[in-house]
């Protein structure tokens, strides 16, 4: 979301403000009463070793990552590094992790996603999006690792439309947030509206592992695909994303692309997509199944929503579509009855490149007054849906259908809570699942200036925790985080199940070690490549001295032989860029180049034990030229002794 | 010595034969190991032929104190009792039937044999563990016996140690043979074997 501090004046000016009738909150005050705020500290103090209820993941934007916090102290409790390196796990230094990032240092994590069975979370994977590089990667809840990046997907260029997940994980489904000429073609910026395109895709998903594919494509008109989101109950099989610019402009979008009063909602039938894929009605593109809705009638229609919307949700029950316009004051409920019945009965005032558009009047229900620049909308599954205000700073509570013939739209506003300060998403308990909670809502603030420390420019983002178990919503805590959260997920705890250490019997790397006599170190002279199978443990590796000659590939094999919990070793070597933080039970590669001579200690870098300062060892870079003894054989075997009668053979030496 | 064990008393005797023949599957003994660090305990069970729990979690850290790292292979006891097991459950059938005074007191004596030399080789095996630590070590610390029953602190840990069924049941079993050969002892004659 663009930073744009001068629309609350543009607003104002246009005589839009005064929705709900709630009075400002001036900055940095706080409104509670001392009674209000005892009870506040009350229900979010988590004592020293008790747990929270729930995980709260939330996306770290250009940071890459995805934070993990308990929910209601808001503790930060873990960082998930997905699109950029994290030396803290090491992760981006072991030659797997390296593959994975795929020479990128950075994502823009904007829209994590858990996997769901029959609607609801099954705390199997979660699915988190990368804005920048179309990518999208998955995490195993198991171990809260990234598993896999799947990505650059082609025909996207910034997969912000994501990550969508189906009611049974079938798909996660993602959008173009740019369109642009496929297949790494030019065109010219003039002949944006009819050479430039944007698609929405379907990755498949493997109900077993979870590993993603890229299932089918469908090519839609040269919008700026925003945000989506599935269908559940009467609506599974469907999906809804929202667009800007159905202008079809370039140049300065602020002015060119908010010139109509409508954009459109994409309406997909995911299910028909995908028979399309099967029987053959697709061209590739790219090696993609490209679908062309005007050539596969009831794949997409178009569907007008107010201008210029961001978020687009579906309730519980699915069956309401609620699409935000930010630059109108309204949250405008769709029936998906009706949509079915528009389709059905060929309401349509239009087409886009020969898709339908259904004629707006056919699919609405209410627009809701909800407040000024509302973005998204979460359920908490007892009638009410809740919309962030950007402009207006401040959540809305308001009543979902049925609604009684000729209700005033004004009363179903029921509450209003100000946040600090402009909140772009926000998330409820189980908020886009076929059962919410109901019980928390996190508002992710953007500029939250004058609300902590200063901390220099760079100030953090304000996280709000608001209690929605009342009639009325309460704030009961505020958390600053790392840039730059935008969705999130709020799970309870009992559905995810992680493991405290990967058991030895499941260990299927054929480099890894779990004895001290296992460990060697080989060289193979003619490809100058020396490979080792590093054994490590409390407080030692094995072995704790390698030899290589300048110029070789050291690819080392580290296995952490521990199997209990907590007990991490780490393998970060002086000079070499490299340091990988191994799990009890794991085995990681990490590869480097020895291109200077010198001896280059290494040693553990996640504290392990009293004798973790111990934990140490040399790498050996001989000069070229210079005879070597221990070339020949295993060098292991000269270290494969106890840890015992190793020591002797250190003080002897 | 020529007294018949009659009637119910042949079925204590078998009780008793059952009840140490099962013990060769249950645990003898057992300890636990509890700290800060690790609050739900490590465990050690000692079966009579095998020890189960986290040895390789205690070994790592016996390690740092030099204490022979624990294994199955270093016991021959573990080889021995479920043997012994086995001849002093055959004994009590064999003086069911038989039903002898000394058939009965056979078993009776290779029990208190078989329960001498465990507590023996406790004792000695415990205080061997705590005493004969490796020099070269890490951490040096005085020479200690850990507990056979009940709590004790080492380090930073306390360790509760305690029997279990595996060691319960063979006394029971005991008891009841020296019953049998109480009651024929003093009530030997119509009154009982009357009932037959």
């Amino acid at each position: 979301m663009s930073r744009v501090a001068g629309l609350t004046v543009a607003l104002a000016v246009a005589g839009l403000a005064g929705c709900g009738g709630i009075k400002p909150v001036p900055p940095g005050q706080h409104a509670m009463a001392t009674a209000d705020v005892r009870n506040a500290a009350l229900a979010t103090y988590i004592k020293p070793g008790d747990l929270d209820t729930y995980y709260l993941f939330y996306s770290g934007g250009h940071s890459g990552q995805v934070y993990v916090a308990g929910v209601p102290s808001m503790r930060h409790i873990a960082t998930i590094p997905v699109f950029a390196p994290y030396p803290g796990t090491g992760y981006g230094y072991d030659e797997e992790s390296r593959r994975m990032l795929g020479g990128f240092t950075w994502g823009d994590v904007h829209h994590p996603a858990l996997s769901k069975t029959d609607g609801d979370y099954d705390g199997r994977w979660l699915f988190v999006n990368d804005n920048a590089n179309n990518r999208i990667a998955r995490i195993d809840l198991r171990d809260f690792k990234t598993r896999q990046i799947l990505g650059p997907i082609p025909n996207t260029m910034g997969n912000h439309g994501s990550s969508m997940v189906t009611n049974n994980t079938e798909y996660v489904l993602v959008a173009t947030r740019f369109s642009v000429p496929w297949a790494s073609e030019y065109a010219p910026l003039e002949e944006y509206a009819t050479k430039f395109h944007g698609a929405v895709t379907g990755i498949r998903i493997d109900p077993k592992d979870g590993t993603m594919s890229v299932g089918w494509q469908i090519m839609t008109p040269p919008f700026d695909w925003d945000l989506g989101a599935t269908g559940k109950g009467a609506s599974d099989g469907w999906a809804f994303w929202t667009s800007y610019n159905s202008e079809r402009a370039t140049g300065k979008l602020e002015q060119t692309a908010s010139r109509k009063d409508r954009d459109y909602i994409a309406v997909v039938n995911w299910k028909a997509a995908e028979q399309a894929m099967r029987a053959g009605k697709t061209a590739p593109v790219v090696g993609v199944p490209m679908i062309d809705p005007a050539k596969v009638p009831g794949v997409m229609y178009l569907l007008p929503c107010g201008k210029s919307p961001h978020g687009v949700d579906v309730d519980p029950s699915g069956d309401y579509v609620i699409c935000s316009g930010k630059l109108q004051p309204t949250s405008t409920v769709f029936s998906f009855a009706r949509i079915r019945d528009a389709i059905a009965r060929r309401e349509f005032s239009g087409n886009e490149d020969g898709i339908p558009v259904i004629r707006y009047e056919s699919a609405l229900m209410l627009e809701v007054p909800v407040g000024l620049g509302p973005l998204h909308t979460q359920f908490d599954g007892k009638g009410y849906a809740y919309t962030s205000l950007y402009v207006e700073s401040a959540i809305a509570k308001w009543k979902l259908p049925p609604y009684a013939p000729g209700v005033d739209p004004k009363s179903l506003v029921v509450d209003k809570i100000p946040v600090q300060f402009n909140v772009g998403h926000l998330v409820v308990a189980g908020g886009d699942t076929r059962h919410p909670q109901g019980t928390y809502l996190v508002a992710m603030n953007k500029m939250s200036r004058g609300r902590h420390l200063n901390v220099g420019p760079s100030i953090p983002e304000s996280s709000q925790l608001i209690d929605i178990t009342g009639e009325k919503m309460t704030m009961i805590y505020e958390a600053y985080t790392d840039p730059e959260p935008h969705f999130a997920q709020l799970v309870r705890r009992e559905v995810l199940k992680p493991i405290e250490f990967y058991p030895k019997e499941e260990s299927r790397d054929p480099n890894a070690v779990w004895q001290p006599k296992d460990a060697k170190v080989t060289r193979n002279a003619a490809t100058h490549t020396v490979e080792g199978k590093v054994y490590a443990i409390r407080s030692f590796y094995e072995p704790s001295r390698i030899q290589v000659q300048e110029g070789d590939t050291v690819i080392l094999h580290i296995t952490n032989a521990e199997q209990e919990r907590d007990e991490i070793h780490g393998f970060g070597i002086t000079a070499f860029d490299r340091n990988v933080v191994v799990d009890p039970g794991e085995t990681k590669t990490v590869k480097l180049v020895a291109r200077k001579s010198g001896v280059y200690p290494y040693y553990c870098t996640n504290f392990c034990s009293a004798l973790h300062q111990e934990m140490q060892g040399y790498l050996e870079v001989v000069p070229a030229g210079r005879m070597m003894a221990l070339y020949t054989g295993n060098q292991g075997e000269m270290h494969a002794a106890p840890p015992r009668d190793l020591a002797v053979q250190e003080e002897t030496q | 010595m020529t007294r018949l064990v009659r009637g119910r008393r042949r079925l204590l005797l078998v009780t008793a034969a059952i009840m140490t023949a099962a013990a060769i599957f249950l645990p003898l003994w057992g300890m636990t190991l509890v700290s800060t660090q690790y609050p739900d305990g490590l465990r050690m069970v000692v079966y009579p032929d095998h020890i189960r729990g986290d040895i390789t979690e205690i070994n790592m850290l016996n390690h740092y104190i030099g204490m022979t790292p624990i294994s199955d292979g270093l016991f021959l006891e573990l080889r021995l009792l479920p043997i012994g097991f086995a001849i002093v459950a055959a004994a009590c059938v064999a003086a069911a039937f038989v039903r002898r005074l000394w058939a009965v007191v056979l078993p009776l004596a290779l029990m208190a044999a078989l329960a001498g030399y465990g507590l023996w080789s406790m004792t000695s095996r415990l205080y061997q563990f705590g005493h004969d630590l490796d020099p070269r070590a890490a951490i040096h610390i005085a020479p200690f016996t850990p507990p056979m029953l009940g709590m004790n602190q080492i380090a930073q840990f306390a360790s509760y140690a305690y029997f279990s069924w595996g060691t319960f049941l063979p006394l029971v079993a005991g008891a009841l043979v020296t019953l049998v050969l109480m009651s024929d002892v003093r009530g030997a004659g119509p009154r009982t074997g009357s009932k037959t």
